[in-house]
């Protein structure tokens, strides 16, 4: 049942092209350009997936796998992804979806991605991380995953519906009491809107959410007990084209489908084309992609496996991950941007 | 918009995220009131993105045309904050 990952991955392709969701945007907008379109988008996806994996988890469709907390290695290894993803250009999923969009910059970047998630997971780099997961992976008594839920003595699934139902509650409150300009050029069809023109944040966090929940039961079922992630799909491709292990499982036709579903959603939009950057910018995002591939596996997971995935379940260790690849894209976002007064 | 004379151009097709629009907004910073800078690109994203900065900054937005495939066209007269 590994093709639902392709069906999975080509929905998925398509919400990222048309919402132009990128993590790396949402994070570094907010400093750059104080900008809070993209990472509302994040949060509503966050928030959805989070009721979602909870009544599904309630009902016994899913078991919630929240990623076990590894302090070191979510906090170093999940920097170094921050800093990663601003030289690269966009996150794990944004280089993923631009690939399919044609852009060369983001396959250079996916590039690296691969080459070094394989050597931190098993080559020349492993024992770096393996240092850092092993020593430092604190658990609860009865050997789980720390989450916010346990940490207080609560149980998971109630915590998280009770959790993403107050938060939205207490962002519509303030959403319509100070409403955002509109910067709409003109009317649309209804076609047009979904089609050619760029969602809105709010449907594309919906939409995202909403692919983050059917992904979990889906994945499950092949024996995967968890929803989106990127870096393991990217790894197992690579891995499966140079060794003698074919390692395609559900995970990396989850990227397969993100490629030709994003590849499908700016073909008709009329967004596709191969273009480059200057040969100087493409040596930048693959060794953007390189510290994002070291940081995603050293720490577990990458923006998607921590903060869109892990962050719902209330996993502590993907709340650390998640704090960290912002303060590192904020980081990498003052040395190559602010310092040098480049904006 | 062919009526309209442009001041400056700026290419930054090809450009990966987030340069079209940090080259934009310090450009647009360094022009005169009343300027018109022309902007070409690729990136669909800030193809959504310049608008709403550029307004946000006091910079008025002329059109946003889509020249051929990803390829686009953004007309912005600077509020000239130099």
């Amino acid at each position: 049942m590994i093709w639902t990952g392709l069906l999975v991955g080509l929905l998925f392709g398509f919400a990222l092209q048309r919402g132009r969701f990128c993590m790396n945007s949402a994070f570094r907008d907010i400093i750059l350009m104080k900008d809070y379109t993209v990472f509302k988008a994040v949060a509503a996806a966050i928030l959805i997936e989070m009721f979602g994996f909870a009544l599904m988890g309630m009902t016994g469709m899913i078991t919630l796998n929240p990623k076990p907390l590894l302090l070191g290695a979510n906090i170093i290894g999940s920097f170094v992804f921050g800093i990663g993803m601003v030289v690269a250009g966009g996150c794990a999923s944004g280089i993923t979806y631009r690939t399919g969009e044609g852009m060369v910059g983001a396959m250079s970047a996916v590039l690296g991605f691969s080459v070094i998630l394989l050597s931190t997971g098993g080559g020349l780099l492993s024992p770096i991380a393996k240092g850092l997961q092993e020593g430092s992976k604190i658990m609860t008594p009865d050997g789980k995953s720390l989450t916010v839920a346990n940490v207080l003595g609560l149980p998971l699934e109630i915590t998280m519906l009770v959790l993403s139902i107050v938060i939205a509650a207490v962002w519509i409150y303030f959403a319509m009491r100070n409403p955002e300009e509109s910067y709409d050029t003109g009317k649309a069809s209804l076609s047009d809107k979904i089609f050619k023109r760029g969602w809105s944040w709010l449907l594309a966090g919906v939409v995202i959410g909403l692919i983050g929940i059917i992904s979990f039961p889906l994945s499950a079922a092949t024996g995967r007990n968890y929803p989106l992630g990127i870096s393991s799909g990217w790894a197992a491709i690579l891995k499966s084209i140079v060794s003698d292990t074919v390692t395609i499982k559900w995970d990396a036709m989850l990227i397969i489908g993100i490629v030709i579903g994003a590849a499908v959603a700016a073909l008709i939009a009329k967004e596709f084309k191969l273009r480059a950057p200057a040969p100087g910018v493409l040596i930048q995002t693959f060794i953007g992609g390189m510290l994002m591939g070291f940081g995603a596996s050293t720490s577990t997971g990458c923006n998607v496996g921590h903060i869109l995935s892990g962050v719902p379940m209330l996993s502590i260790g993907s709340i650390v991950a998640g704090i960290s690849i912002v303060l590192g894209a904020w980081v990498a976002v003052y040395f190559f941007f602010i310092r040098t007064g480049k904006a | 918009m062919e009526n309209v004379e442009v001041t400056k151009t700026l290419d930054v097709r090809g450009e990966i995220c987030p340069y079209p629009d940090v080259n934009t907004m310090t450009t647009l910073k360094q022009m005169k009131k009343g300027e018109i800078l022309e902007v070409l690109l690729d990136y669909p994203m800030s193809v959504e993105r310049i608008p709403r900065g550029a307004k946000k900054h006091g910079h008025k937005v002329l059109a946003v045309e889509q020249v051929e495939g990803p390829n686009h066209r953004i007309l912005i007269e600077a509020f000239g904050l130099k």
